[in-house]
């Protein structure tokens, strides 16, 4: 492999260590609707170009056997003008790229029942006057149904914890998960983190993100931030306090950065700024890696063009 | 999103907290009863529009009550099957151990850490309103 090669198929790997890294600490640095929505792209692009490259250099090492590259018709000494990929590197980088492949379908083909399974749900709860379903349930509960035409679904055990302008914020809360479309935000980033394990966390920092997203739009709504803070609080005792006790989902985020409390506590802050230079910075980051895949494509091609010349000329 | 506001509100959001009253009030309330529930600078009429609204897409039944009308759910919540409780919902739904889900909690998991600084916060958020003692 020749240095250039080799550092343009290390830089998406190079990018997804440094995406691991860094981004719970940028989903929450950025304010939450630029976080999720570059941190989805971020993990994406990664999880393709890392997949890809990998693809590249399964398929390199490849064509340089010889039964292989008489199939291909092309000539292995010219491949080898490039410099070869070793054989040990194409193996393992074969069934990586076949392992996460299956895992990334695995996880699509998940995405797809659930969200099979909420619209059902949805068309069973019925019209719904406002897209809300009231539960009789005392099990204080709320939760947004995704869906192009989802539900807020909520308990009376959750309605009646609330006074009423807190129970404002929480459907504005479910209401904005629905009107934004952050399931799919959630679904996305989950298919890049099974496609690059390497990259759960930024599922994790969505995930986080979409509930601030949330938030700071139910605090525009009611114009009170304190207030939104409240009501988390309050929702989250209810909950926290009730006979019943239900595990909690798995969907429930851990960790004391995404927690009740962190959300409370940014909301007793000021409203988010922008931070242009740190999502400049993300942005670079993604182009370059999304560069480095697309310039892999572009060396093997013209490698394999050449190659074939030369095959093609020494009949 | 619907662009007809009221007092800073989608028209879809006040017929949801509109609905959200009546499911927990426990009994019919007439307009006035509604607004000083959900006060927040609403307008009477505005109120009236949205339960009129409701009741026309039939999902709010009406029964003369003095000079007003009151509202109630159309159908009772009770109606619903068991099947369909929330928590039964969500078990169901996150019945994969993976840590995505369809659902958008708005409550997580708290941490004892989080549940001391949430009682906090509310401590001197507001003291009282009946959920507190």
């Amino acid at each position: 492999m020749s240095p250039a090669m080799t550092l343009l198929m290390g830089l998406p790997f190079a990018a997804t260590v440094v995406l691991r890294l860094v981004g719970a600490p940028v989903g929450r640095r950025l304010p939450p609707a630029t976080a999720v929505r570059l941190l989805t792209v971020a993990a994406l692009v990664t999880a393709l170009a890392t997949g890809f490259v990998l693809a590249v250099a399964a398929f390199l090492a490849a064509a340089a056997l010889p039964p292989v590259a008489a199939l291909g018709h092309w000539s292995t000494a010219a491949l080898r003008g490039g410099g070869t990929m070793p054989t040990t590197v194409g193996v393992l980088a074969g069934l990586a790229v076949s392992v996460l492949l299956a895992a990334a379908l695995r996880r699509a083909a998940r995405s797809g029942r659930d969200l099979a399974y909420a619209a059902w749900m949805c068309r069973r709860l019925g019209p719904g006057a406002g897209g809300l379903v009231v539960i009789e349930d005392e099990h204080p509960d709320a939760y947004a149904l995704p869906g192009l035409d989802g539900r807020v679904i909520v308990s009376t055990g959750m309605l009646r914890a609330l006074p009423a302008d807190e129970r404002r914020v929480l459907l504005a809360h479910e209401q904005a998960h629905l009107s934004h479309r952050h399931y799919l935000y959630v679904h996305l980033t989950e298919l890049a983190a099974a496609a690059n394990p390497l990259l759960r966390p930024l599922a994790s920092a969505v995930q986080a993100a979409v509930e601030r997203w949330a938030d700071e739009i139910a605090a525009t709504e009611v114009g009170d931030r304190r207030l939104v803070a409240r009501a988390l609080a309050r929702a989250g005792l209810a909950q926290a306090t009730a006979p019943v006790q239900v595990p909690p989902p798995a969907s429930a985020l851990r960790g004391t950065d995404h927690g009740m409390a962190a959300r409370a506590h940014a909301l007793l802050g000021d409203a988010p700024r922008p931070r242009r230079a740190l999502a400049g910075a993300l942005v670079t980051l993604v182009v370059i890696t999304a560069a480095a895949a697309a310039l892999t494509a572009h060396d093997t091609e013209h490698r394999f063009e050449h190659a074939q010349a030369l095959y093609t000329s020494s009949r | 999103m619907r662009l007809s506001r009221t007092s800073g509100r989608a028209a879809g959001a006040l017929e949801r907290e509109v609905l959200a009253s009546l499911a927990v009030a426990g009994r019919p309330l007439t307009a006035g009863e509604v607004l000083a529930e959900l006060g927040g600078g609403l307008a009477y009429t505005t109120v009236m529009t949205t339960l009129s609204r409701l009741h026309a897409k039939g999902a709010l039944r009406r029964e003369p009550a003095g000079r007003a009308y009151a509202y109630s759910l159309a159908s009772p919540l009770e109606a619903l099957p068991a099947s369909l409780t929330a928590s039964r919902m969500r078990r169901l739904l996150d019945a994969e151990d993976d840590r995505a889900s369809v659902l958008a909690s708005f409550v997580a998991h708290l941490e004892q850490d989080d549940e001391r600084l949430l009682a906090e916060l509310l401590g001197r958020g507001r003291p009282a309103d009946g959920a507190q003692p």
